[in-house]
């Protein structure tokens, strides 16, 4: 653990103190090789929790998400190059320290043995995030998107506070590996709002359909690296939360979780449509990560192994390509100073290789088969299928719709006459085509070896 | 003013709240208050503004009506039980005495004269009459919480809560809004009383320390209004940077300090069995989240546009008295979260 936390936090001299020529090559390097280093988290023979110290450790669940945000952060580095390109030196030094709290904080969280310290560090990552989005967004609504961000979340985590301190003060012991022991709590009618207030937090960090107007406002506004990092991890904190609190909670009862279960799919459905007529091109990515998030939320809420599989590997596949698809939102937004998804068309005739990036990213999105999204989503649909033969129309539908909405994305902004205004735009960079190869290669890997993103139970 | 009469007044002001705090008689802890209220008066007129005479006035006639009151069950408690120590307190003496307490404080809803009174003030006298006078009080509250009311307590406290999240709200004098903070902050406390008297100390000291670094900023840039705060990047870039977390801080976000009191508060509230209660204090607290989070953005998070073409203003002068305080201050307001093992300890 402290072999990836002590560079961690030694990132911040290097911030501070390497020369303002070659602050962001050596930043990239570093953060990369810290990367890699952390792929060594894989490497668990008896899949049982490794590293185990008194406040830290690592398990099958927590170690794909540990080392996805360990691999944005070079990838978060790379991409605001040119969004920060005419900010002072400090500035940017001040910015790039920003990524690393936000990378140790996570971090933290994801590895977090006591609830308590998940708690802590799962609000540790608001400000860095905050700072992120309302620092260095483009327009004037990025502080409205601010107050959105935090006080939803707030809104919904000081509840689970007080119910993981009245859990504590009643069996005297917040350990995640202690958790599967203790006494299940069965939802009588004065621990019904205790289950919600569990809940709540993490369905308001996914988000769910009907808490996500936070959602499509921060990622509008944020730049580049605050949508990615919101997009792949910060949406999978929630997750993750919901998968370790649930192992309390079972079994679920309906009356509790089929209002949730009944609004995620709905939810599907109802984002997936609101896709269908953006415009706004961030926007459309961001309510394309609700409705992939309500699938995962489904799939924990039913409580079965295969469930809980399906909406780990949905998770990290969706954290690459979502966060794909923003850093290419983003190449558009460079050279055409503008969201809008109709003054960017026919970008394939300028930027040809961009393309085929576009192409794959949204392939990915929409789940085709040699990729780790269409796994989740399977095992997800068939998860629910199970459940509930009746599902299959609403997941169906939901996937037919994501096809529909990404191939919408590709044809709109790669396809058909090239506006005039466009003929002037500057060529693709180096460090942008490794941006989408360096997204795109864990996922071909990982469909590979897909075992390692099954989580609790391969 | 003349140094002497300065030296005079703040030694005064220093021996009253000591001999409230060293007092185990009702008439010498009455005695003590006095004195530093009298001691601060003067400080707060020093400039003959119209508005330093109003929050004198009105300063002097709040706190000489709690301190009547003071004496007043003092007397009732001392024809009653036939003793005039500390400890002991009839039920009909001891309400009456925590609503004065909570007058000379300013608690909801005897709150009303605190924003008025800290306008007036200039940032240091400020400074001294939202901290150091609130020591007396609040010591006098501890020393006696065994015979406190606790639905008193519970009712003002929340009250508190909720009314000093709510002023905040449209102030834009950065003093009301400290006035705002200082209010919420006293309601945790006094929740907090009656179950764990040593948490209410805790949470004491560090809204101690948040509001002298508050204060010391403030006073550096020279801001009494938000709109003061929008150019002082141009003065100190690197406080301004800081400032966010300890604003953030007060609002009560981890990993900042202001994290850990509203922590330790709401798990003795749930030990005690009424999470209801310390639901609504934590969101309640989202209130004064808000004005804080308006003071950040006006401060650190946007760069307003600048008539002066440079980027430092040229040849700004500090008073380098501040420096080292507010350094030291600053570090305990922000990053005392991950001390507290040791602090539980203690």
């Amino acid at each position: 653990m402290l072999k990836i936390l002590f560079p961690s936090i030694m990132l911040i001299p290097v911030t501070w103190f390497s020369p303002n020529k070659w602050l962001w090559t050596l930043l990239t390097m570093y953060s990369l090789m810290i990367s890699f280093w952390s792929l060594m988290w894989f490497f668990s023979p008896l899949n049982n929790p490794m590293f185990i110290n008194k406040y830290l450790y690592t398990d099958q669940l927590s170690t794909p998400l540990l080392i996805l945000t360990c691999w944005l952060t070079p990838l978060m580095i790379i991409a605001s190059q040119n969004h920060m390109i005419n900010m002072p030196i400090n500035q940017q030094r001040l910015y790039i320290l920003t990524f690393i709290m936000l990378q140790l904080s996570l971090i933290l969280a994801f590895s977090a043995m006591e609830l308590t310290l998940f708690y802590i560090m799962f609000e540790s990552t608001l400000i860095p995030t905050l700072i992120i989005i309302t620092r260095w967004g483009n327009q004037t609504e990025r502080l409205n998107a601010g107050i959105y961000f935090l006080f939803y979340t707030l809104m919904g985590s000081l509840p689970l506070l007080i119910a993981l301190l009245t859990l504590q003060a009643e069996s005297g012991s917040l350990m995640m590996t202690s958790m599967p022991f203790m006494t299940q709590i069965y939802p009588t009618q004065t621990n019904q709002i205790w289950w919600v207030a569990c809940f709540i937090a993490f369905l308001v960090k996914l988000p769910l359909y009907g808490f996500h107007l936070w959602l499509p406002k921060a990622h509008v506004e944020a730049p580049v690296a605050g949508s990615m990092i919101l997009a792949a991890i910060l949406l999978k904190l929630g997750g993750y939360g919901i998968m370790r609190i649930s192992i309390m909670m079972t079994p679920f009862t309906k009356d509790l979780v089929f209002p949730f279960l009944v609004i995620s799919l709905w939810g599907i459905i109802m984002t997936s449509s609101i896709c269908l007529r953006q415009a706004d091109l961030k926007s459309l990515i961001a309510y394309s990560s609700v409705s992939h998030m309500a699938l995962v939320i489904a799939a924990i809420i039913i409580q079965t192994p295969w469930g809980f599989t399906g909406a780990t590997i949905l998770m990290i596949a969706h954290g690459l390509s979502s966060s794909m698809l923003f850093c290419l939102a983003n190449t558009n937004y460079e050279r055409t100073h503008s969201r809008t998804m109709l003054l960017a068309r026919g970008m394939q005739t300028i930027l040809p290789l961009m393309a085929t990036w576009w192409l794959l990213a949204n392939l990915m999105n929409m789940a085709l088969p040699p990729s780790p999204n269409l796994m989740g989503e399977l095992t997800i649909i068939t998860t629910l299928f199970n459940w509930s033969n009746i599902t299959i129309i609403l997941t169906g539908l939901g996937v037919i719709i994501t096809a529909l909405y990404s191939l919408y994305i590709f044809l709109t902004t790669q396809q058909g006459k090239m506006p005039e205004h466009l003929t002037a735009i500057y060529p693709t960079f180096t460090r942008e085509h490794l941006l989408m190869n360096l997204h795109i290669i864990p996922m071909c890997l990982l469909i590979c070896k897909p075992s390692l993103i099954w989580g609790m139970f391969t | 003013m003349n140094p002497f009469a300065l030296a005079i007044l703040l030694i005064s002001m220093f021996i009253g709240t000591m001999v409230t705090l060293t007092s185990s008689h009702w008439l010498l802890a009455w005695l003590g208050l006095e004195i530093s209220t009298l001691a601060i008066i003067p400080l707060m007129i020093t400039d003959h503004h119209p508005r330093a005479t109003e929050a004198t006035t009105k300063y002097f006639l709040t706190q000489a009506t709690a301190a009547t009151l003071i004496l007043f069950s003092a007397l009732i408690n001392a024809w009653n039980t036939g003793m005039w120590e500390l400890k002991e307190l009839s039920p009909l003496s001891s309400n009456m005495l925590s609503l004065a307490l909570m007058m000379k404080m300013g608690l909801a809803p005897l709150h009303f004269w605190l924003p008025e009174v800290l306008q007036g003030l200039s940032l240091t006298t400020g400074l001294i009459l939202s901290t150091w006078q609130k020591i007396a009080p609040i010591a006098l509250m501890y020393m006696i919480f065994s015979s406190l009311n606790i639905q008193v307590l519970m009712i003002m406290g929340l009250l508190s809560i909720i009314v000093g999240g709510w002023i905040g709200l449209n102030q834009v004098h950065l003093r009301k809004v400290i006035a705002a903070s200082s209010i919420a902050h006293l309601g945790w406390m006094m929740i907090i009383l009656p179950f764990s008297p040593h948490i209410m100390m805790l949470t004491f000291l560090i809204y101690i320390l948040m509001t002298t670094a508050m204060f010391l900023s403030f006073k550096i840039f020279n801001a009494t209004q938000i709109k003061m705060l929008t150019i002082a990047w141009t003065k100190m870039p690197v406080l301004v940077a800081l400032m966010m977390f300890i604003l953030l801080s007060l609002g009560g976000l981890p990993p900042t300090t202001g994290f850990l009191p509203k922590w330790f508060i709401l798990q003795e509230l749930t030990l005690q069995h009424i999470p209801s209660i310390a639901t609504v204090m934590a969101i309640s607290s989202l209130l004064s989240l808000f004005f804080y989070l308006r003071l950040t953005y006006a401060l650190t998070l946007t760069y307003s546009p600048n008539t002066v073409n440079s980027t430092i203003m040229w040849r700004f002068k500090f008073n380098n008295m501040f420096y080292l305080p507010l350094m030291v201050v600053m570090v305990l307001a922000t990053f005392l979260l991950p001390l507290t093992p040791s602090l539980i300890s203690f």
